[in-house]
């Protein structure tokens, strides 16, 4: 079996800021994408039970090896990063043509993705990049089980009412969940395998990609303003006794017209 | 950061470092009240490989060199020193086997050792014979092909957990001093040998001490390591590679314990404002950084030294211990100091580091035993 | 001619979802303000019959009834809209935030090559489009941002304003179903209910949302009594659900849901940063905590110190108490 696991290499969950531009600052070091690490995980549970090969993909206009070296300790077997000066400010239409692109160019039975990324937030690239492919997109994934033999997949996808199970034949798209599982933490030894492990660095020219239709320039979307919130009052603290506690929120309450 | 770091020792440590943040910390209080060995860390520390790391690989090890070994011992130590200790003494239990073992006992218990299957121990004190071997009574005699231990250790870290524990006992009592010990392997289950007591400690609470006792246990002659008679040197050469594993539990101790200082300095509001804008804290602070990370680089150059064979590596190996040990103990004093009350009590974990600390100034030879290790060296250099 | 702003549907129950209403009085707000027509957009099963209900809302309604089948919606519903969209040309889609609605709109991405705002927590007018206002990083920085072209997606939160009904219901248009090259099969082969699973939390005026400090599953006995006595929903932070204490529907935060109630109250909650993501843009925070040192207490309103087992019960029957009286 070949996955590939699309891998975004995302600001540190706290640590986001903008630079000029209003693009976002990654000179401050970049983590895997949370849901990303989720789907890596499935991916690799996965390559144990039925053999293949996992590769990750990323894409992102400056070095993440922090973040691919990651997924390589984690049991990736190689990884590939479309790294390009030109990416940089791309928006979410851009990034589904480069992933789409990429994806061209690599073999596999399933394409993974995390069901959003904490930096952007969209949620959208997936079913982006699987209808490009002509791909069937299963989304929102607590449970991924191919089928080899049968040349299929099944999904559990978290509805509204529960789980609807879902099934396509492969290559098929999956976007994934929390509910996969934990991932693992590497280990050490596959921390020093990681360091001799492939990284291939692909540049737009190498996907077939204009670098006028990506970054900045070719974004459909800008931004006009970045501001902290308006800052929350501050907090009204009670120490009182449970009793008096109880009745000082009842009235907080009260007074916003929440009971 | 460190430029004597290698960028994979850097990642090595990084992974090791969250590994003990997120799944060591949350149980060090628990482990030092209930006084239990921490099984769970054990396995989570073989299951990532955590053991492999110093051993060579051929057998199963990762084969990295000491200092990467005591960067692992300094980061778990950061957040508890049980725990540390557990990769400190399978470290100091192997050593007489990778020192002195033939192959053949390397094949038969490094991989076990490296995957963190089997635990080891270091039996060399006795109730008599601390800081001085000439004291030993523990006596093996050849018997039937093999040999016959008896006397009794004390003072074992992991005695009582250990599945394989080098015993140093008298071969040869006439053979003058330094030449009269011999190195054997004994195995845990062998007819003879049993724990006779577990101490209770002020320190490291979760890592059990023990007393063990050999009435007449039959070893096979295939369990002794190195020549007969070599058992001092062994022992002596095992030290100079093991005591920067107890500088580094005293290093990550300081650390963790400057650690919650700094952060407690932060958030805890006197007169209006932090304490950590008190001047007088700020320089307590300011202290106990410079004292953890002077020690720190005296181990790391100390680790550095011992791996490329410097022949006053012994040396090198007492200074780092002598003061990473001093230094956990006044950093950790002074953490409690930065803390107050709060400092004393078992809500915060400084407490427990400044009682773990004390066992750094004592434990593989007391700090005076490392001034006159070094204080040897000097003036026999001269 | 400057084009349409549509307002993209969902349909569950054979009625219009509340997201849908608020997107169709959200489109009628941005038309207003533009001089543009809006219109909602219902395709599916039962559509024409929804669209009667929806309309009520201000914008015609285009209805496309499209048995899905055993089809997953949004494999069924996209290539129905994106037909429609190059046949009528508008220029704006509002579409909803939900997980059907983010599938829709990242196929529509592609078949249409449109630019997309997303996760909008508000939109207005702005000069020549739509200007969305996001809560970024982690809520440090609100960002406004528009589109580039004169046509684009924007994906739009609940809550981003309340569904309101206008004072002429609009017309209803029913079309046929385009012929349309079909996605790749996609096949329901099971729908799965789980008592568990069923909470709007996004949707929920009321969140009452326990942590690490209910001790256990037992504990969120008392963090449900107060939900109920309030009429709101139970929430819960990664941690409990990674402990298997409640189901990951109640979940909020990084990796779960982000929720805007008018009153969140945090049970046991310290406010880790994953945590605070998904809340803090929250009407009113009310913390209990034992630690009065929590980080929930920098951005709550009311922050109470103490166990929330002695407390939360009080305030149950001190609500129940005000409502019978």
């Amino acid at each position: 079996m070949r996955i590939v696991v699309l891998l975004k290499a995302v600001p540190v969950v706290g640590n986001e800021k903008l630079v000029d531009g209003w693009r976002v600052d990654r000179s401050a070091g970049l983590e895997a994408n949370g849901n990303d690490e989720y789907v890596l995980e499935a991916g690799l549970k996965l390559i144990e039970q039925h053999g293949g090969e996992l590769v990750t993909l990323t894409m992102c206009p400056t070095p993440a090896m922090e973040a691919i070296r990651k997924a390589l300790a984690m049991g990736a077997a190689r990884a590939v990063h479309v790294q390009d000066p030109a990416l940089a400010g791309s928006d979410t239409l851009a990034t589904g043509l480069v992933l789409s692109a990429a994806l061209r160019k690599l073999e596999y039975d399933l394409v993974f993705a995390g069901a959003d990324t904490s930096d952007g937030q969209g949620g959208i690239v997936g079913a982006a990049v699987a209808s490009r492919l002509g791909l069937p997109y299963l989304s929102y994934a607590a449970r991924i089980e191919p089928d080899p033999g049968a040349g299929t997949v099944r999904v559990r996808r978290i509805s509204a009412t529960g789980y609807d199970v879902i099934e396509a034949p492969m290559p098929a798209f999956v976007a994934g969940t929390q509910l996969l599982g934990e991932p693992r933490y590497p280990s050490l030894r596959g921390i020093m395998q990681a360091r001799q492990k492939e990284i291939a660095s692909w540049t737009l020219a190498d996907v077939g990609v204009e670098p006028s239709s990506v970054g900045s320039a070719a974004s459909q979307t800008e931004v006009d303003s970045a501001t902290p919130p308006p800052p929350r009052g501050g907090a009204t603290v009670v120490r009182e006794a449970p009793e008096v506690a109880a009745e000082r929120i009842v009235e907080f309450l009260a007074s916003r017209r929440l009971v | 950061m460190s430029e004597r770091l290698t960028p994979e020792q850097v990642e090595l440590r990084d992974a090791v470092r969250e590994l003990a943040r997120d799944r060591i910390a949350p149980r060090a209080a628990e482990i030092d009240e209930r006084g239990e060995f921490p099984r769970d860390v054990v396995e989570l520390l073989a299951r990532h490989d955590v053991f492999a790391l110093g051993y060579p690989t051929e057998y199963g090890g990762l084969g990295e060199p000491l200092l990467t070994n005591c960067l692992m011992i300094e980061e778990v130590s950061r957040v508890c020193a049980t725990s540390g200790l557990i990769l400190a003494v399978q470290a100091l239990g192997s050593l007489p086997l990778l020192l002195a073992g033939s192959d053949e006992q390397k094949r038969r218990w490094i991989p076990g050792l490296a995957s963190g299957e089997l635990l080891d121990a270091f039996a060399l004190t006795e109730a008599g014979a601390g800081s001085d071997p000439a004291g030993i009574r523990t006596r093996a005699v050849r018997d039937d092909g093999g040999w016959r231990i008896d006397g009794t250790k004390r003072f074992i870290s992991h005695g009582s957990v250990a599945d394989l524990v080098a015993v140093f006992a008298v071969t040869d009592p006439d053979a003058g001093r330094h030449r009269d010990l011999s190195c054997f392997y004994v195995e845990r289950g062998m007819p003879g040998f049993e724990v006779s007591r577990l101490e209770h400690k002020m320190g490291i609470r979760g890592s059990p001490t023990a007393e063990l006792v050999f009435d007449g246990v039959r070893v096979p002659d295939a369990n002794r390591v190195g020549a007969v008679g070599d058992g001092f040197r062994i022992a002596m050469r095992t030290l100079d590679r093991s005591r920067p594993g107890v500088a580094a539990q005293a290093v990550g101790i300081a650390q963790g314990a400057t650690d919650a200082a700094v952060a407690y300095a932060k958030e805890r509001v006197q007169f209006g404002k932090p304490i950590g804008e008190q001047q007088m804290v700020q320089a307590m602070l300011a202290d106990m950084a410079t004292r953890t990370e002077a020690a720190r680089q005296l181990l790391y150059e100390a680790c550095d030294r011992i791996e490329r064979g410097d022949r006053d590596g012994s040396r090198w190996a007492a200074m780092c211990k002598l003061f990473a040990g001093d230094t956990a103990m006044a950093v950790t004093t002074d953490a409690v100091q930065v803390l107050g009350g709060y400092g004393y009590i078992t809500e915060y974990p400084v407490e427990r580091m400044m009682r773990d600390a004390k066992i750094t100034q004592l434990y593989e030879g007391t700090q005076q035993i490392q001034r006159l290790v070094i204080a040897r060296a000097l003036l026999s250099a001269q | 001619m400057a084009g349409e702003i549509w307002a993209v549907g969902e349909i569950a129950d054979g009625q219009p979802t509340r997201l849908t209403r608020e997107l169709a009085t959200l489109a009628a707000g941005l038309a207003a303000a533009s001089g543009r027509t809006a219109r909602s957009v219902l395709v599916g099963a039962g559509a024409s019959a929804a669209a009667e209900s929806l309309a009520a809302h201000g914008p015609d309604v285009l209805a496309v009834d499209v048995d899905a089948g055993d089809r997953p919606v949004a494999a069924a519903i996209a290539e129905q809209i994106a037909a429609l969209a190059r046949d009528r040309q508008p220029s704006f889609l509002l579409v909803g935030a939900s997980n059907d609605g983010r599938d829709v709109a990242g196929m529509l991405q592609a078949m249409l090559d449109w630019g997309a705002l997303v996760n909008a927590a508000g939109v207005r007018w702005q000069g020549d489009g739509p200007q969305a206002e996001m809560s970024v990083f982690g809520g440090r920085l609100v960002t406004q941002s528009h589109l580039a072209g004169d046509h684009g997606i924007v994906i739009v939160r609940p809550s981003a304003v309340a569904a309101e009904e206008a004072a002429q219901p609009g017309a209803i248009e029913r079309v046929g179903a385009a012929a349309v090259e079909p996605l790749p099969a996609v096949r329901v082969v099971d729908r799965i209910s789980e008592a568990s699973a069923v909470v709007s939390i996004e949707e929920a005026p009321i969140i009452v949302a326990g942590g690490r400090g209910v001790g256990g599953p037992d504990g969120f006995a008392v963090v449900e009594e107060l939900a109920e006595a309030l009429g709101g929903v139970v929430g819960a932070t990664r941690a409990v659900v990674d402990a298997g204490w409640i189901g990951y529907a109640h979940q909020i935060g990084q990796t779960g849901k982000t929720v805007k109630p008018s009153l969140y109250v945090a049970a046991g909650i310290s406010g880790a940063i994953q945590h605070k993501v998904g809340m803090q843009t929250s009407g009113t925070i009310v913390a209990i905590n034992r630690d009065p040192d929590a980080p929930i207490g920098e951005f709550a309103d009311l922050m109470v110190v103490g166990d929330l087992f002695e407390i939360l019960p009080r305030v149950s029957a001190a609500v129940r108490a005000r409502r019978g009286g």
